[in-house]
């Protein structure tokens, strides 16, 4: 059953799957970001209901943010695992608000901690951070031991020293 | 409903309470607690294994006099897991069951390898 | 009864915003947790909601790309406090299937009881504030002193009561100490029997039923487009549970049912989870009489490197879907790891959603029906 979703997807859009694997009930598809989109709404009308988690990885030496879409089907008990990759300046995606009501909140979270633009999500204010203005904490180039040590440890903090 | 009959009732009157009356009373912690530190200082080589073992950075090697290294634990950083006692080469630290350590004062946390090394009682 | 939902338009909303009364719900508030919620009620009625998480971030994510793995595996069971096994599980898991590691069938056997174990701690734990949370006092005391007899096999297996550090990529820690087989099975018998204690004082309780029933109903196509999981997803009869799904240790080994129910609203979800807990006690039971004997563990190293590349792990938690995703980049530390913890989506979607439209009165009790963790949530 995997092959089959794997080869319905690769025959649909032959030039945007760039790879795909499957194993024990697993599907594995690295797409291009211009229409994974489509991709993913094709995924959902084959019955991957379930949006698991939206994941970013911060490939700072390749200049790029990955995206993984962890899907899974209530109907058939599969899991599907979507990449896409963007560039790292002026990070901006399509928001999928519109296929899964569920992933509002983490492109929320992405956009806060990665700052990406997440376009078409109408609700993107921090969620966790207060008064935030350094750089997306969880990129790799936000030093967070030295915002630390100038935040808690610095000489008039003596709290933590 | 049963726990309005009369019987359980009764029951419930001469049953023993859950609680202990805690700074009085207390439970004894089982055999292989994770409680504070106890360092044995002629096993102990002053290697920084402990040290790099540790994941949050609790554990300090210092100077004692002759220029040997022993490990220095701030128990307020400490999050007793272990990884020192599991990774130590000699057998040097063991965690104890040694668990009434809170303090008043921050500065009483610093276990120097002197304190580290001073048997529960 | 069915209430209406999201029932004002927004320029009625605006028209109508002098009536509006603003009522803050936690951080403080007993029955609230780490989290502060408005409410911008109409009368008794809640029409909006805005809410502001973030009291118990401590960015997990970040912090693990600065340890190795097993120190990490000590880190993540503070993502969770009330289910820590579950999140231990999963790293642990992780790690095996991008370092190729096995652990041991004994190893996998410990690992399931505990979890199991953890999942009745954690369900005892709601039972305990879902009564506080409804005003039945009485209920809160005995089920947390009930939450003791399961501690108390945690601290004999583990060494830590709350925190357990005890899995570890390759298996688990240490062996489990002579005699806990009959502890096991004593704290089971006496928590089979107080499950009993608890349908007559709490489950089938006219309060109890009254304040839950037809309250806070979370229909099953919603649930799913929400992203809920767990208990909160099975009792609106979507039969889903990673553990039959995907057997991930020694739930291969084992049978037991998945527990659904059909309605979903708030009362389904306590008799969901009052379900899991005598499930979980078949399971363990089932364990301790099979468990293997061997290795409980293979040696892997604290500096031990894991090859480039991914690893993807599910398991399932008291509260649903836990998972990891876990970017290695060929050193001993993880690139990345993206924590997928169920709170988030139970909190974040399905608890504004729940709550417009509801009385006052009953947020409490939608907002513990979900048996959200903050600590979960924020990570």
């Amino acid at each position: 059953m995997d092959n089959e979703i794997i080869s319905a997807i690769e025959s649909k859009f032959p030039k945007e799957v760039l790879s795909s694997a499957s194993e024990d009930k697993k599907i594995l598809l690295t797409v291009k970001e211009i229409k994974f989109h489509q991709i993913l709404s094709n995924l959902k009308d084959m019955g991957f209901d379930h949006l698991s988690d939206v994941a970013l990885v911060d490939y700072i030496n390749e200049g790029e943010f990955e995206l993984i879409y962890h899907l899974w089907s209530h109907s058939k008990k599969i899991r599907a695992i979507v990449k896409t990759r963007i560039p790292r300046e002026s990070p901006r995606i399509k928001s999928i608000i519109d296929l899964w009501i569920g992933a509002q909140i983490h492109e929320r979270e992405g956009h806060e901690m990665f700052g990406v633009e997440f376009e078409g999500n109408p609700n993107l204010t921090p969620l966790f951070l207060e008064d935030w203005e350094e750089l997306p904490p969880f990129r790799k180039d936000f030093d967070i031991r030295e915002y630390v040590k100038r935040e808690y440890y610095g000489e008039d903090k003596g709290y933590f020293g | 409903m049963s726990i309005f009959r009369p019987a359980a009732i009764m029951r419930n009157l001469f049953k023993k309470p859950m609680t202990l009356q805690f700074p009085y009373q207390s439970l004894p912690p089982v055999d292989g607690y994770r409680g504070r530190q106890l360092l044995d200082l002629e096993k102990c080589t002053g290697c920084p294994v402990c040290s790099l073992a540790c994941p949050n950075k609790a554990i300090e090697l210092v100077e004692v006099d002759e220029g040997k290294k022993y490990p220095q634990i701030h128990l307020g950083k400490c999050c007793f897991c272990g990884l020192c006692e599991e990774y130590c080469p000699r057998d040097a630290i063991h965690l104890t069951h040694e668990a009434m350590i809170s303090i008043m004062d921050k500065s009483q946390a610093l276990y120097t390898p002197d304190k580290l090394s001073q048997p529960v009682g | 009864m069915e209430r209406t939902k999201g029932i004002l338009a927004k320029s009625e909303l605006e028209e109508r915003e002098i009536s509006f009364t603003t009522i803050p719900f936690g951080p403080q508030h007993p029955a609230s947790g780490h989290v502060h919620v408005s409410l911008k009620c109409d009368g008794e009625e809640v029409v909006d909601l805005t809410f502001h998480p973030g009291y118990l971030h401590r960015g997990f994510e970040r912090l693990m790309e600065y340890r190795n793995h097993a120190q990490n595996s000590m880190l993540v069971d503070r993502i969770n406090v009330l289910d820590p096994f579950s999140c231990e599980m999963g790293y642990a898991n992780v790690v095996e299937i991008a370092a190729g590691i096995e652990a041991p069938q004994r190893g996998k056997f410990i690992r399931t009881i505990m979890a199991e174990l953890g999942r009745i701690q954690s369900h005892i734990t709601w039972l305990g504030i879902m009564c506080m949370a409804l005003g039945l006092d009485s209920g809160t005391r005995i089920a947390w002193g009930d939450r003791e007899k399961i501690i108390r096999l945690n601290e004999l297996a583990t060494g830590g009561r709350i925190y357990p550090c005890y899995f570890i990529p390759g298996g688990v820690r240490r062996d489990l100490p002579q005699g806990f087989k009959e502890e096991a099975l004593k704290a089971l018998d006496y928590t089979e029997n107080q499950v009993k204690l608890y349908d007559n004082l709490v489950f089938y309780n006219t309060t109890f039923v009254m304040r839950l029933e037809n309250v806070g109903i979370l229909r099953p196509d919603d649930a799913i487009a929400m992203g809920i999981t767990g208990p909160n997803l099975r009792a609106s009869g979507v039969v889903a549970d990673v553990r039959k799904d995907e057997p991930y240790d020694a739930y291969p080994y084992v049978n037991f049912k998945v527990v659904s129910l059909e309605k979903g609203d708030a009362y389904s979800r306590a008799l969901c989870r009052r379900g899991e807990i005598i499930e979980s006690i078949s399971i363990i039971r089932q364990l301790l009489e099979r468990i293997p004997e061997g290795d409980f563990r293979v040696k892997w190293g604290l500096t031990k490197k894991v090859a480039k590349g991914e690893a993807y792990f599910c398991c399932e938690a008291a509260r649903g879907e836990f998972c990891y995703h876990m970017v290695s980049d060929g050193s001993e530390r993880p690139y990345r790891v993206k924590v997928r913890a169920p709170s988030f989506s139970q909190n974040l979607a399905a608890f504004p959603y729940l709550a417009k439209g509801a009385y006052i009165a009953d947020i409490p009790a939608i907002y513990w029906s979900l048996d959200s963790c903050p600590a979960d949530m924020d990570r």
